[in-house]
């Protein structure tokens, strides 16, 4: 099966002044379509540039990445890879379908197609409701919410997510994750998530650690 | 405390300079502008001061009482105003001049015409006196010696150099004199007026007939007269004042008019003065006000924006400073210490911005000249105070008031807004713009008097009034365009979808809901461009139609680009062909300047050509009332003999259109005057060479039919290159002609600018059209750089979901050109607007009022190119800060 990412040794050392400091060393692993993988590990061990490495949106300083079933790296967002964030990573000028139909309309979707898509995505994890809505009206919960809609609603074939509950309580970090899980059960995509918490990983089939400074632990 | 604040103020020296750099330029633009404009006033005033000092002919005329001590007056005369020139000068009236026709040698005409005329004055004069106060007389033919005849009376009387005149005296037999000289007497009005009458009660116009006279011959032929008729015969001294006094026309007046007291008390009942000087200060008082006012009108907005811009760029990074603060209170600091930190960061700002600013204010002042006309120092002073202000204001306040009152979570609610603000909510916009036009029909009603400087009155005033209409105006259009603005961007998202769509392509969409959503920050950035175009164009319009002007006025008092002008026994039109033919020359036109009596009252008449003589010389319409120069000649064309007069002599006759007004034209066969019938058909107001007060406008053809002498006293030429060049052409071929007279409008130009009429405002234009366009970059720049932090996230967000670089430029650029583009329209409406209410306002300025604005297109070229430049600087600029990787950002989501 053609790996969606595969990594060898990807290292990639931050700049502070003159001083080299290392974020992630020698870290190799690979993706494969319908993956869950959760990436674990304590803060600053470089969870989110890995993601960001994965995402194209970084380049490793060392080491070598490529994307085998999705091409070249300058096309791999919105329509190969999708990402969640952290945050509430919506723009607040746009509603809720507004921001959810962007990456569609930034891969050149018609705007017609791009509007029913968004709503479909929306519908799907039952958001329609507050299509509508600009970010500022909703709570953390729905505003990641539709942002997990925006990265599926271009149906990628790999999402990853840094830390998309990090800011949530429990519960609503559950029922996110339920979301997120029951979206990518339906599309196949590969799912990578960066998470401290032990009860997501938990629902992951593979777990990635990174240690302090970046090197990975299995 | 000390050690947190240096700590802090290294930290923000060190890595967020420009949070202080731009506000510290937004401080020096605005302490530069109000000095530059400030030192530009007190300089004019001065020129101005100085130049009406200079062109006053004889500073006073003491005139001395009969049996007065004329030691003492000298005396007192000399210790009151250490004079520089003081010269004694008869005046004798007579009961007129007689003189022969055709004859040299004889008042008997060897063909027995003889020429009389009515009462006359002989002065006499000692031979230092033409180069003591050399305004008083211009010598036209014959010797500058001897006995010297004005041209008027050398008219009436038909004589010239060499022939003999007989003076009427009173109660003593006739003497007879040999005429030396031809002479016209330029200040005549001041020459012969009544001293020590109140106004009004004595005659005003200078004499018709007038004889010059060495004072040893005066002496000898009416000192008989005076100890006949005592009251006929006076002795005046002429004065040049040698004391410095000060360059502001209001003190110098007061100083004048002090000294002329003590003068007349010290001397009582011996002297009466006739203050010329105090006149004409009094004069450029209302000039120096004028160019007051003119500050207030070009100058303040530009102030104003500069101070918005100033308190725009500081608050465009209050959502950074708020957080900073939140952070510090949460980690235990008071109001006070982050008021401490504010105050320092002020104080940084305010001084950097003053020392910029006064820097290029002095290099402005210097690279100008005008440091040397003005003290430079007051007004930099007074602009660093406003400088220290604006820091505070800009910087301390909102630190504040945010400290005081808002909390972080608060500054999220910057778009969140949805209601109107309690001005609109008010319909403030509309009501300020109601009396905006209220005001201005107000003023308009009034004349446009902005000036009021009633003749004869200590004190002249400003109508501040009028700064109502132009003022309103502009904040008035100001929170309208915010209304009217905020509602299209609320409403026209599918026209704005539709309009970025070829920048946008298929994200045209999201751009416009971002527009949308955007709308105040739109609104305050589109208003701030607007106001600044505006301020450039409706400086830039009135500049422009102040020059246009001006070289009106010129043209009105030169009569044409190259003025020819001569006497009637050797009059230029008879070279008219050759001048025409002269290179440079585009047209030239005779003109007839002749002198008729309408009833008792001698009058200035031109004959003219009325289908042409808008060929050689400018025709507005202004001249003539009814405000159509063309229907004007043409009805003057259509009636041969008919006759356009000064308002005045229409009032005076009860003169309605058809009237028949018999003229009293001097006839060539006879050289008297003789009764001429003419057909009133108009008036006018100004005319080219015209004086001021009353004049008459004919057919040359009919005046030539009837005077029997179809000789023009003047040529007028339209030049198509430099004038001066045209007019040494000119003199080369009348040199022949006695009495002929080249002038230039370059020299009427500076004649002008001697009075209000006057400050050469092209230091302002430089100044103001400089700092517009500064303003104009400034505001199309800042306008990016408001809420940077949240458009910087927004574009990593669009970045991380794939958006490429140009999709992002769409963003950008469609904010950058609506901004741009719908600034500069609503700011050229405005503008327009505000210019065109600043002319009529201000229409006492212009001489005469200007038929339609005059647009610099050269300049709103610059302008628009300026703009242009500065957004694309802007949205490069934007591109090279949001150019840091987009993971630093992504690390905040």
């Amino acid at each position: 099966m053609n790996e969606l990412v595969r990594m060898d040794a990807v290292g990639r050392v931050w700049m502070q002044g003159k001083t080299r400091v290392p974020v992630i060393a020698f870290f190799t692993g690979a993706v494969l379509p319908g993956d869950r993988i959760a990436v674990m590990g304590p803060s600053g061990s470089g969870k989110s540039t890995l993601l960001h490495i994965m995402g194209g949106l970084d380049a490793p300083t060392s080491g070598h990445i490529s994307w085998p079933a999705l091409g070249d790296a300058r096309h791999l967002r919105p329509q190969k890879i999708g990402m969640v964030f952290q945050m509430t990573s919506l723009l607040a000028p746009l509603t809720a379908v507004e921001n959810v139909e962007l990456p569609l309309l930034v891969g050149n979707v018609a705007p017609v197609e791009a509007r029913a898509a968004a709503v479909k995505a929306l519908d799907d994890i039952g958001l329609i409701s507050i299509a509508d809505k600009f970010p500022e009206e909703l709570s953390g919960g729905q505003a990641q919410r539709v942002a997990v809609a925006r990265a599926l609603a271009s149906r990628p074939k790999l999402i990853l997510a840094d830390e998309p509950t990090g800011q949530l309580d429990h519960p609503t970090a559950q029922h996110l994750l339920d979301v997120l899980l029951a979206a990518i059960e339906y599309s196949g995509a590969a799912l990578v998530v960066a998470t401290h918490d032990p009860a997501i990983a938990d629902r992951m089939q593979t777990v990635w650690h990174i240690r302090r400074n970046g090197q990975e632990e299995a | 405390m000390m050690f947190f604040l240096t700590k802090w103020l290294k930290g923000v020296l060190t890595h967020r300079p420009e949070r202080l750099l731009e506000t510290m330029a937004g401080v020096a633009l605005t302490v530069a502008l109000l000095a530059s404009l400030g030192i530009f006033v007190t300089s004019s005033v001065q020129v101005m001061t100085r130049r009406a000092i200079s062109d006053v002919p004889v500073d006073w005329q003491v005139l001395t009482a009969s049996g007065a001590d004329m030691a003492a007056v000298r005396a007192a005369i000399q210790e009151t105003t250490s004079c520089s020139v003081l010269e004694p000068v008869g005046y004798a009236d007579t009961d007129g001049f007689e003189a022969g026709s055709g004859n040299a040698t004889d008042s008997a005409s060897s063909n027995g015409t003889v020429q009389t005329t009515g009462p006359g004055k002989v002065l006499g004069i000692r031979t230092s006196y033409a180069s003591a106060f050399p305004r008083e007389i211009r010598w036209l033919t014959g010797a500058r010696q001897g006995v010297l005849i004005a041209q008027q009376t050398a008219a009436n009387l038909h004589v010239k150099e060499g022939d003999i005149v007989t003076i009427r005296r009173m109660g003593l037999p006739p003497v007879q004199v040999r005429i030396d000289g031809v002479i016209d007497l330029p200040a005549a009005d001041s020459l012969f007026q009544a001293i020590g009458m109140p106004a009004g009660t004595a005659p005003q116009a200078p004499p018709d007939n007038v004889l010059l006279m060495p004072d040893a011959q005066w002496r000898a032929l009416f000192d008989p007269q005076l100890a006949a008729r005592p009251d006929t015969v006076r002795t005046q001294y002429h004065v040049r004042i040698g004391r410095t006094l000060s360059m502001d026309p209001d003190n110098a007046c007061t100083e004048v008019t002090q000294m002329a007291h003590h003068l007349e008390s010290q001397l009582a009942g011996s002297v009466a003065v006739g203050d010329n000087l105090a006149a004409r200060l009094a004069a450029a008082r209302a000039d120096a006000l004028y160019a007051k006012v003119l500050f207030l009108f070009l100058g303040l907005p530009g102030a104003i924006l500069a101070m918005m811009l100033t308190i725009a760029v500081a608050a465009s990074g209050s959502q950074h400073r708020l957080r900073e603060q939140a952070l510090l209170r949460t980690r235990g600091a008071s109001i006070s210490q982050v008021l401490h930190i504010e105050t320092l960061e002020a104080i940084i700002t305010g001084m950097g911005g003053i020392l910029l600013g006064v820097a290029a204010a002095v290099l402005i002042a210097v690279s100008t000249g005008m440091a040397e006309n003005g003290n430079i120092w007051g007004w930099t002073a007074g602009a660093a105070i406003a400088g220290w202000i604006l820091a505070i204001a800009a910087m301390v306040a909102p630190a504040w008031k945010q400290a005081r009152y808002h909390t972080v979570a608060a500054s999220k609610t910057l778009m969140r807004r949805t209601g109107d603000f309690l001005w609109q909510k008010m319909w403030l916009d509309v009501i300020i713009l109601a009396l905006a036009g209220i005001e201005f029909w107000r003023t308009a009603s009034s004349g446009y008097q902005v000036v009021l400087a009633p003749e004869g009155a200590p004190q002249i005033s400003v109508h501040y009034e009028v700064f109502i209409a132009p003022l309103f105006l502009w904040i008035g259009g100001a929170l309208l365009s915010v209304r009217l603005w905020e509602r299209f961007l609320s409403h026209g998202r599918n026209t704005l979808s539709r309009l970025v769509h070829p920048i946008a392509g298929n994200l045209s969409d999201p751009v416009a809901a971002t527009l949308v959503r955007q709308r105040f920050t739109m609104t305050r950035g589109i208003v701030l461009v607007a106001l600044a175009v505006s301020f450039a164009l409706s400086t830039a319009i009135f500049n422009t139609t102040y020059n246009v002007q001006s070289r009106v006025d010129a043209e009105l008092t030169n009569g044409a680009d190259v003025q020819v002008s001569g006497l009637t026994i050797s009059p230029p039109g008879g070279r008219l062909a050759e001048l025409e033919a002269l290179p440079g020359v585009t047209a030239a036109q005779p003109m007839m300047h002749r002198f008729a009596y309408v009833g008792h009252d001698l009058q200035d008449i031109y004959g003219i050509d009325p289908r042409h003589i808008g060929d050689a010389t400018h025709m507005s319409n202004a001249f003539f009332e009814g405000g159509n120069a063309r229907a004007s000649l043409s009805l003057l064309e259509q009636h041969p003999d008919g006759v356009l007069v000064a308002e005045e002599t229409r009032n005076d006759f009860q003169l309605q259109p058809g009237d028949t007004l018999n003229l009293r034209v001097q006839f060539a066969a006879d050289h008297h005057y003789h009764v001429a019938p003419f057909r009133f058909i108009g008036v006018v107001r100004e005319f080219p060479t015209a004086p001021r007060d009353s004049f008459l406008v004919v057919n040359a053809a009919y005046l030539a039919q009837k005077t029997g002498s179809d000789a023009s006293e003047i040529v007028l030429l339209r030049t198509s290159g430099n004038p001066v060049q045209v007019a040494n052409r000119a003199r080369n071929i009348v040199a022949s002609l006695p009495g002929v007279r080249v002038t230039d409008i370059t020299a009427a130009q500076h004649a002008i600018s001697s009075g209000l009429t006057f400050i050469n405002l092209r230091g302002l234009t430089r100044i103001e059209l400089l700092f517009a366009v500064v303003f104009v970059m400034g505001a199309t720049g800042l306008i990016l750089a408001i809420g940077l932090s949240e458009r910087r996230r927004n574009f990593a967000i669009l970045e991380a979901l794939g958006a490429d670089h140009r999709q992002m430029d769409a963003f950008i650029w469609s904010e950058a050109l609506l901004m741009l583009l719908a600034g500069a329209m609503t700011g050229a409406l405005l503008g327009v607007g505000i210019a065109e209410i600043l002319v009529k306002v201000l229409t006492g300025v212009f001489d005469p009022p200007p038929e339609h604005l005059y647009i610099p297109w050269g300049y709103m070229m610059l302008l628009a190119t300026a703009a242009a430049a500065s957004t694309i600087i802007a949205v490069y600029g934007m591109k090279l800060i949001f150019r840091r990787p987009v993971v630093e950002e992504l690390r905040n989501l």
